[in-house]
């Protein structure tokens, strides 16, 4: 009895062990390419509930960063594996080199700036209030005065909704998960601050009864952040000439075209 | 009010069921290593085994002190920023790591507590026809205790599996992050949540059966 408990108690830590040793790659979906091994994929964290730059639907991961994504990886001939986790827990990732760089239109801030490089910008947007289609004296940043406002945790909107409310006049809740659209629609908060880009997106595919006032308040670029080693240096500079190339012949703004009816991806 | 979308339910539903393997893996195996560490942590502080018991007693302060989340971001995204080395674990085996550490703390006092819930009389009955301690420990008195410690243990397992929803914060594509994405996508909050309710209360339950089998199993003998 004794001996059986042993052996199996042994079985178990072994099976722990080897379990974890050869443990399953948690990535949500990968680009085949079949026959190269030895070349490394690149790792692109992104949050997958973005839309439409990243979502899930129906287990597929797709968006307009995933189809650049699916680009440059032909053009760098490289594999690229997409990891999804909350966009809270990106930079987390990156800084750990869990992932080489995150794909979820990361807007260049100072602040970023001094701790990532930046890759060439691929999307230019602005910041954009949303409300609930029936509030009408909502139509600038000065009249969030006294309300309360939805941003996504760790985005750079809740530093722009800081950097404006010098005497704290906002209240500003921040979500880790999602769901800010559902929170105004439902009113539990006045607003939220999201590029207008996907606020515009958001609002046509749920069908919730928001509105977007006002005209967006700030100008942002975005782009994918790469730690400062060597190797992610290397992986920068390939990106920016592929991204080069695909500004060059169309096709970013064709993908852009596919996703937003527009180009977003210059100036103009 | 909209309706309730079936179809939808159904789609996700099978969707999760085709990753509840990585649920149930990650919480059989930080299951296992939660028990194997418990009954270790337990043993040491029974027998007051010096210096591994003020170890021992650390660890459970610290694993019971301070909540599971911050743990698993300690250990996924602040270690590494020391040791680069740990980057080499990946989010799964991050979380089974996790989740096995945190619930030996809470499992270890429970086993100690079914060990002292043994009569001292089967010890010294065990120690007086010449067994030593340890072999009367793994001989007379685990048995015992294992019997008292089941339905306790239990409670941890259910609560160690639920837990797991925790691993989509380090990004492991588990049931509770395919379901957060898909909803986030289709708006559809109130399908998403209840189809994965189900999934969790159905996997729950058939443990449950399982505890109950192996309650009578142990209880054979009284």
């Amino acid at each position: 009895m004794i001996r059986r408990l042993q052996a199996t108690g042994l079985a178990v830590v072994m099976s722990v062990f080897l379990a974890a040793c050869g443990g399953s790659e948690q990535s949500t979906s990968t680009n085949e390419t079949a026959g190269t091994p030895e070349v490394s994929s690149i790792k692109v964290g992104m949050s997958g509930g973005y839309y439409p730059f990243t979502f899930v639907e129906k287990d597929q991961l797709q968006g307009f960063d995933v189809d650049v994504w699916n680009e440059l990886s032909n053009r760098l001939d490289r594999p690229v594996e997409f990891v999804t986790a909350p966009f809270s827990s990106l930079f987390g990732m990156l800084d750990s080199e869990r992932i080489d760089t995150i794909s979820n239109q990361i807007t260049i801030t100072e602040e970023r700036k001094k701790k990532y490089n930046f890759s060439d910008v691929y999307v230019f947007d602005g910041a954009q209030i949303t409300v609930n289609a029936n509030i009408n004296d909502i139509n600038s940043l000065e009249d969030l005065k006294g309300r309360t406002v939805a941003v996504n945790l760790g985005s750079n909107f809740e530093e722009l909704l800081r950097d404006f409310d010098t005497n704290n006049e906002i209240t500003i809740k921040t979500y880790s998960a999602g769901g800010i659209e559902q929170e105004v629609a439902l009113g539990r908060v006045d607003a939220f601050i999201m590029d207008r880009l996907s606020a515009a997106e958001l609002i046509k595919k749920s069908g919730l009864p928001l509105k977007q006032t006002g005209e967006p308040f700030e100008v942002i670029e975005n782009a994918m952040p790469y730690l400062r080693t060597e190797s992610s240096e290397e992986l920068r500079l390939q990106v920016n000439q592929a991204l080069k190339a695909m500004r060059e012949d169309g096709t970013l703004a064709e993908i852009s075209q596919k996703w937003f009816g527009t180009d977003v991806t210059s100036k103009g | 009010m909209t309706e309730l979308d079936l179809s939808f339910a159904t789609d996700l539903l099978l969707q999760l069921v085709g990753v509840l393997p990585v649920t149930l893996g990650m919480s059989f195996l930080a299951m296992a290593l939660a028990l194997v560490l418990a009954i270790f942590f337990a043993i040491v502080q029974i027998f007051r085994i010096p210096g591994l018991n003020g170890f021992t007693q650390l660890y459970i302060s610290f694993f019971r002190g301070t909540p599971l989340l911050v743990q698993l971001f300690l250990f996924y995204y602040g270690l590494p920023q020391m040791f680069p080395s740990m980057t080499a674990i990946s989010a799964f085996q991050a979380t089974i790591l996790g989740l096995g550490l945190h619930f030996a703390a809470y499992m270890a006092e429970l086993i100690r507590g079914a060990i002292l819930g043994v009569d001292r009389s089967q010890m010294e009955a065990a120690l007086s026809v010449g067994m030593d301690r340890l072999t009367a420990m793994r001989r007379i008195i685990l048995p015992q205790a294992a019997r008292i410690a089941v339905p306790g243990l239990m409670n941890s397992f259910i609560d160690l599996l639920k837990s797991t929803s925790l691993a989509f914060t380090l990004g492991v594509a588990e049931i509770m992050a395919k379901t957060q994405l898909e909803a986030a996508s289709s708006f559809r909050f109130l399908e998403s949540y209840l189809v994965l309710a189900l999934v969790y209360w159905v996997v729950i339950m058939i443990m449950t059966w399982g505890q109950k089998y192996t309650e009578r199993r142990l209880e054979e003998a009284y």
